[in-house]
């Protein structure tokens, strides 16, 4: 059987829902990313686990759990599956997203509890037994989980802390990443190694979008924010607790500064001095961008926002807001937007997307009447933007990112089927490899090479040294002859007369031979004279020799010529070869053919 | 169902059949049939109330261009249609249940490779199969073939839904079967349907040649299952392992005759499945044979032979893995056979015995032993195989003890030795052989086995007889605390495991000075652990151990393990305040949370305060007022709610001295806490004010503790309610000092709070304020009258934040009640204008407004707002009728493309 390696996403197969997409290889389990769908209430909103644990715990069947980022769709499952389904087992993100994730997940709890009926839901408790089990990772640096599967990070750039994982086992390997943003590449340990993994599982949101550069989109921002507050409108910008916040803060503050603006800016959430705190420790691993300015001052004692009191809401004149949570679910950001949305003057700018059944999702679609608590119906007159920061590489990230790290196969998750069938054809006409897109609960098989250990004589590896060439290097192959014992379901390199010895033999020399007839008037002699002359011009750097019992020799292939007795012109070639001299063989027929019919 | 709703699905279907892209989003399919499915089990007939959804789904099966999500979820809905017998009817008559469900049609069309599609089709069918016409036309149109082809879909979740679709059919055609012969049936236990299930059917509707179609049916599955369970070769494992699947949610629910049928056909497949030994159908192979084994076993029939059989050959493989596993599979049941049990118990602790080389077993088969030696020189396979066995053992120990081969202690004993070999210890009798020292190699440094091992000790704290085996299992707990190896988990298991074994044997008389003087060292040591995720579990240990009572022998008093091991406050307040100094928040809250529960004895007794105990209060208040984190301000409320709880519970023992500190602390716990960002915190506060509220007016008439809501009407309110008598005077004064105290400050601003869980608790506790202070059950006059005393009760509304809010609310019912010429709106708030301007004034001049907390709590509409935060925040948004608005609302955007920005599905 040749060895495959499965992968099957429970959640993020051809949608963009929550990530979940369990990998066997070398007869380990992996689960990567653990996310949850913001889309529902009940239990859908996590993966089903219950199609790995049957018969079993959790503990018993994976072997670890690998989560990119921080965002609650890759990592919003975690306590649920540890502490709730009850999971023991290693947990891998780098350290940032340790960091943040509980600050996210907290956020996400709350408005869960806001809701009501929430039952079988995680508590904070959870949050932290969870995140005590999580064992952080350091970029470019192998974890072996067991004696057999080790895994690597590389810096990804999606966001603060996102990574893409190099999993091996034995000789085959997998890479998982999120969306690589430009950044990526111009970060200190940037880029992932060309490590040709067997399968390079890549997200494919924006797999079919050309995207603006971010800079345009930043200035598009401010131009907006600005113009809104110099008519002296208020802008209400609903944010999670950690994320585009905080750069969305950074551009803001660098810009009041430039244009001495003095409409207050103010954060409403109580994380933030967390939140900056966390981008204040992680600095390294946010975009140069951020670092640049970071070094010129320190971007994240901010001078021109303040914490957010929720009286500040009626004050009159101009402001910009930052309030939780993200989508106008409920709690601040919704209790602001109420109070300014019948001002036409005003602005919300939703910075992401918002799941069905918010009132994010509502404005956003363009309602203008929205219906509220007890029959009563709020006009929306403020003007309402769209402006994703997402930063998910668009289908020449992704493409770029192939080309880096030469994969054999491709696989796509977290995307519209759609938009992957688009990138799939391009993939596979581009690289010519397989190109994979599973839906949820379907396993995508790649067979791989097998790998099957040898171990080597010393003789015969200080043979090979001796020879010349480069030392060996694992991801140069090269050639080594030698002979094979398989012995006691063990297998040896040795030279041939290592395993002529060890085995007891004698050596045998096989010889083959070939006549070949041809026309030639002259003389025996003169032929093979003729012969001799024409291989050694055209064969330089090959031994040929005319010996005197009237044989040429080619290496070890030995020529004679002899006529026949009725018709002297009608001449027979004798070749006679070694094994050894099977490859210069036909190289030499080759001439002497071509020579007979000049 | 909602008219609204009703009106707008016909739009609703057009825009769905005209074009798929027009969906909000990937839910919102989900989300309608879960409106269908509400109605459905609310007995609606669908096609009665929404007749255009015969014309949408007739509309959408012949356009297969639609998008397959469109085209799945119609499968689906037409399942729900034809859930009653008229609706399938009038279906049926249209001809669209036919194309509906014609497979044919879907693969012509390209579209059956999408599994959307074919779990659509799964799911219809096994939705509307809940009469026999439908059963008929399953039967008709041959629909077995096909499923029992998706038994083995490439997709996780169409094989599943075959599956339970098979076992479905296959009960249904047992339940009709049964109806002729007067059988009871238990089955039906689907989407409760108004339009009656199988199981409601009339013996008339039953005909001699349907019967006979569902015998053909239960033949054809049967035969199936017998033909394929048997690989012919190895690719077809995943074809057995379904049909395994099936056969034992099968056996497991049929009953006799059909249960003995179905045995009877698969018997000798399984018994040639079990000679092939394939390792990975062991379990699925295990489940049917339990199945079949439990199905006696509740049905109260003897087991039958050839399960008996079945089983014992399970047990007796010999492949150390299977056997592991199936004997594993075997205890889980809890299954009442004590030789089967034995007979597992023995297998599982095998291993056990072999890598510890305790004699756990007195006698095995040697060739069983050579075997399972082997299969534990593998490292991998013989992690995986000792964990399987440790998860068993707690369960094992409680067998009957005829049925263990060894007794409980000498179990642990083993599980200890185990974690020794994982540390490394080699001192163990294992050492006997080279094959035991060869296969313990294998789990030093194995965190997955220490971590098994110390979830099993935990666990065995509880078995008959092990009390003896306490210190022993200190020692090595505490070993594994000092073990610089351990990882944070194991550590954090450790220190589990030790409060459990304390808690459960409660006499500590085993444990010398020695045993103390190193668990101090090592919490010390571990206190200040370079990993936050060590010193937060140390902190939590050391909070749990206060909270485990035990007795010494030394003083035959109870005390808690805290002082019986490691000396009580002296060692661990020191190290618990050095931890409010983390800087790691959720040490910071585990460590206040920890002073909480060891400072609590001390509390209870009324002990006197003490220095520290006075700065550490001034501490927590710090931290209230300046820690950054939720987590730690959290904890500090909710140190005060111990505190004060502690205190009111014995008030008989009450130090003046506490007191003293307490309730100043408290009022500034109440006042910061409710000014709090965080969330928690502000509900944690609003428990406080109860508790505050619960002191002043327990006993009180017209006081109910606790959620006023849930108190029936006319519940009976007992006796120790009415002992004090309704004292005008006292409600006054209780009325004041809770105004002093800040609790009617904090509950009002709860009450406007953004945050629904906070202005949900503050509403409940100002209706429960205001009926035992000023009910409305009083007429307004009557009431000014009857409370003119407790009605010159007034509080502070300062000019800021949620001050201004109630303000606000305040004139607006004023004004609605002038507006209406009523006679309560009078003037509520007792400065002279009311109006925003006159407030801002006041609060401006240094004076701050005062207003009657009595007229407050009457006139703020608590009621209504009680209604509307009981309910979801979401409630509104998050509606069938608001999805429907949502679906014609995008698609009049993407109608005009120019005015909208996409939004891509993303991240969040």
């Amino acid at each position: 059987n040749m060895p495959e390696i499965n992968v099957t996403p429970l959640g993020a197969g051809q949608d963009v829902g929550r990530s979940c997409i369990l990998v066997s290889i070398g007869g380990k389990n992996i689960m990567l990313d653990c996310g949850m769908h913001m889309g529902y209430n009940d239990d859908r909103r996590f993966p089903d686990f219950s199609y790995i644990t049957q018969n079993g715990r959790l503990t018993d069947f994976l072997d670890c759990v690998i989560i990119s980022h921080f965002h609650l769709d890759h990592c919003g499952a975690l306590p649920y599956m540890s502490e709730m389904v009850g999971y023991d087992g290693p947990i891998y993100m780098t350290h940032p997203t340790k960091a943040i994730c509980p600050i996210l997940l907290e956020d996400f709890r709350k408005i869960t509890v806001d809701k009501k009926g929430e039952t079988n839901f995680f508590t904070s408790q959870m949050i932290k037994d969870c995140m005590k089990k999580v064992v952080p990772l350091n970029l470019h640096q192998t974890v072996q989980v067991d004696d057999e599967l080790e895994i690597k990070a590389y810096y990804a750039g999606h966001v603060l802390g996102a990574a893409m994982v190099h999993i091996k086992v034995g000789s085959e390997s997998v890479v998982y990443t999120v969306s690589v943003n430009k950044y990526a590449k111009s970060h200190i340990s940037a880029w992932i190694d060309k490590c040709r993994p067997d399968i390079l599982i890549s997200e494919s949101t924006y797999a079919t979008t050309i995207r603006d550069s971010k800079r345009c989109r930043e200035r598009d921002f401010l131009k907006k924010v600005h113009e809104t507050i110099e008519r002296g409108g208020k802008v209400l910008i609903p944010v999670f607790a950690l994320g585009r916040a905080q750069e969305l803060c950074i551009l803001l503050e660098t810009f009041w500064e430039r244009m001495n603006l003095k409409a207050p800016i103010y954060f409403s959430t109580g994380l933030t001095e967390k939140a900056n705190h966390y981008y204040k420790l992680f600095i390294t691993w946010t975009n140069q961008k951020i670092r640049k300015t970071f070094v010129q001052r320190n971007m994240f004692e901010f001078k021109h926002i303040k914490a957010f009191d929720r009286s500040y809401a009626d004050n009159p004149g101009p402001m910009v807001v930052f309030a939780t949570p993200g989508m106008l679910h409920a709690g601040q950001s919704l209790q602001i937007f109420k109070k300014w949305a019948g001002n036409e003057k005003n602005m919300v700018i939703m910075p992401g997307y918002c799941v069905q059944g918010t009132i994010g999702h509502k404005i956003l679609n363009g309602q203008r009447k929205l219906e509220m608590e007890g029959r009563a119906t709020l006009d929306v007159k403020l003007q309402v933007e769209y402006m994703s920061f997402s930063a998910h590489a668009d289908a020449k990230g992704i493409m770029q990112l192939i080309r880096m790290a030469e994969p054999r196969n491709m696989l796509l998750v977290h995307g519209e089927a759609v938009k992957m069938e688009f990138l799939k054809g391009k993939i596979e006409q581009e690289f010519s490899i397989d190109c994979y897109m599973p839906a949820n609960g379907e396993t995508a098989t790649v067979t791989t090479n097998p790998s099957v250990p040898v171990d080597i004589s010393l003789n015969l590896l200080k043979r090979e040294m001796a020879l010349g060439g480069p030392l060996p290097d694992p991801k140069k192959p090269r050639t080594m002859h030698g002979t094979l014992i398989m012995k006691e379901n063990s297998l040896k390199l040795v030279s041939s007369e290592q395993a002529l010895k060890e085995l007891g033999l004698n050596e045998h020399q096989l010889r083959f031979t070939c006549r070949v007839q041809l026309q030639d008037p002259h003389s025996d002699p003169d032929t093979l004279h003729r012969i001799y002359t024409h291989l050694k011009s055209v064969l330089k750097g090959y031994t040929i020799q005319h010996l005197p019992d009237g044989t040429v020799m080619v290496e070890s292939i030995v020529i004679k010529v002899s006529s026949s007795a009725e018709d002297t012109n009608a001449k027979v070639l004798l070749l006679s070869w070694s094994y050894q001299g099977g490859e210069y063989f036909f190289t030499a027929l080759c001439i002497v053919k071509r020579l007979m019919y000049q | 169902m909602d008219r609204e709703c009703v009106s707008l699905l016909p739009r609703v279907c057009e825009v769905l059949a005209a074009s798929g892209s027009s969906l909000p989003d990937d839910t919102s399919l989900e989300k309608l049939l879960d409106w269908f499915t509400g109605l459905t089990k609310a007995g609606t007939s669908l096609l009665e109330s929404c007749p255009c959804l015969l014309e949408f789904i007739s509309t959408v099966v012949h356009n297969t261009a639609l998008d397959p999500s469109i085209l799945s979820f119609t499968l689906r809905l037409t399942g729900f249609v034809a859930v009653t017998e008229v609706a399938f009817k009038v279906l049926q008559e249209s001809s669209v249940l036919d194309l509906v469900f014609n497979l044919q049609h879907w693969q012509e069309a390209g579209l059956w490779e999408d599994p959307c599609i074919r779990i659509g089709w799964i799911q219809g069918l096994r939705t509307m199969m809940q009469h026999p016409k439908a059963l008929s036309f399953f039967v008709q149109a041959d629909f077995l073939q096909p499923l029992l082809q998706l038994q083995t879909d490439k997709s996780l979740f169409v094989a599943s839904a075959a599956n339970q679709m098979l076992a479905h059919v296959l009960l249904s055609c047992q339940s009709v079967s049964s109806v002729g012969s007067n059988d009871v049936d238990e089955e039906g236990e689907d989407v409760g349907r108004s339009g009656g299930s199988i199981a409601d059917l009339e013996y008339s509707a039953v005909t001699v040649e349907t019967n006979q179609d569902y015998a053909a049916v239960v033949t054809a599955i049967s035969e199936c299952l017998k033909k394929s369970l048997v690989p012919r070769e190895n690719t077809q494992l995943h074809q057995s392992l379904q049909i395994l699947k099936l056969l034992a949610l099968l056996l497991a629910q049929t009953r006799p005759p059909l249960w003995e049928k179905l045995l009877q056909m698969v018997a000798d497949s399984v018994d040639e499945l079990l000679v092939a030994g394939y390792s990975q159908l062991i379990l699925p192979l295990m489940d049917v044979i339990l199945a079949a084994y439990s199905s006696c076993d509740v049905n109260r029939r003897a087991p039958d032979q050839r399960v008996s059989r079945l089983l014992s050959f399970m047990l007796n493989i010999r492949k150390p893995a299977d056997l592991i596993q199936a004997a594993a599979a075997f205890l889980r049941r809890g299954l009442h056979d004590l030789v089967h049990t034995a007979q597992s118990a023995r297998v599982l602790l095998l291993p056990l015995d072999i890598i510890t080389g305790l004699n756990l077993l007195t006698t095995t088969a040697d060739e069983q032993r050579f075997l399972m030696m082997e299969q534990l020189k593998n490292k991998t396979s013989c992690i995986s195989l000792i964990c399987v066995c440790l998860t068993n053992t707690p369960q094992m120990t409680l067998m009957a003890a005829d049925c263990l081969p060894c007794p409980p202690v000498l179990i642990v004993t083993a599980v200890l030795s185990l974690l020794k070999l994982c540390s490394g210890d080699s001192s163990s009798p294992s050492s006997s052989s080279s094959g035991c020292r060869e296969v313990s190699r294998n789990v030093i440094g194995s965190s997955k086995v220490q971590k098994c091992a110390l979830d099993a000790l935990t666990a065995l704290s509880g078995s008959p007889g092990v009390e003896v085996k306490l210190a022993e299992v200190f020692t090595l707990l505490v070993q594994c605390l000092d073990n610089p190896d351990s990882d944070p988990t194991v550590l954090q298991k450790s220190f589990q495991a030790l409060v459990q074994w304390m808690s459960v044997c409660s006499d500590l008389s085993s444990i010398t000075d020695q045993h103390r003087q190193d668990l101090l060292q090592v919490v010390r040591k571990r206190s200040c652990d370079i990993r936050w995720e060590v010193r937060d579990s140390t902190v939590e240990f050391l909070g749990r151990l206060a909270g485990v009572r035990v007795i010494q022998t030394t003083a035959e008093e109870a005390s808690d393990a805290s002082v019986a091991v490691l000396g009580g406050c002296c060692f661990t307040t020191p190290l618990l305040r050095a931890a409010l100094q983390d800087t790691e928040s959720y040490v910071r809250a585990s460590a206040i949370s920890a002073l909480a529960q060891t400072l609590a004895a001390s509390w209870q007794q009324g002990a006197a305060l003490t220095q520290e105990q006075t700065e550490i209060v001034n501490q927590l208040l710090e931290v209230l007022s300046w820690d950054t984190e939720g987590f730690a301000r959290r904890a500090v409320v909710r140190y005060f709610i111990a505190w004060l709880s502690s205190m009111s519970s014995h008030s008989c023992v009450q130090s003046p001295a506490s007191s003293s500190l307490l309730m100043p602390s408290v009022r500034s716990v109440l006042s910061r806490g409710s000014a709090d960002l965080d969330w928690e915190v502000k509900v944690h506060t609003l428990e406080l004010a109860e508790l505050l509220l619960d002191e002043a007016f327990s006993g009180q008439r017209g006081y109910t503790k606790g959620n006023p809501t849930q108190t029936h009407p006319y519940a009976v309110i007992p006796n120790t309610l009415h002992t004090r008598t309704h004292n005008e005077e006292d409600v006054v004064g209780v009325l004041n000092s809770l105004v002093q105290w800040g609790v009617v400050s904090a509950l009002l601003s709860g009450l406007v709070d953004c945050d629904r869980p906070v202005a949900l608790r503050a509403c409940r506790l100002l209706i429960t304020l205001r009926e035992v202070v000023c009910p409305l059950s009083l007429g307004a006059l009557d009431a000014t009258a009857a409370m003119a005393t407790v009605a010159r009760v007034t509080c502070e509304l300062p000019g800021c934040g949620w001050a201004r809010e109630i303000r606000k609310m305040l004139v607006m019912k004023a004004k609605d009640a002038n507006a209406e010429g009523g006679v309560s709106g009078g003037e509520v708030v007792n400065c002279d204008d009311c109006g925003e301007a006159g407030q801002e004034a006041a609060s401006v001049g240094g004076q701050t407004p005062c207003v009657s907390v009595c007229e407050v709590l009457r006139s703020l509409d608590l009621d209504e707002r009680l209604d509307v935060l009981t309910r979801s925040s979401d409630h509104v948004h998050n509606s069938p009728l608001s999805l429907l608005q949502d679906i014609l609302t995008a698609s009049s955007a993407r109608s005009q493309p120019d005015t909208q920005q996409e939004v891509i599905a993303d991240c969040y």
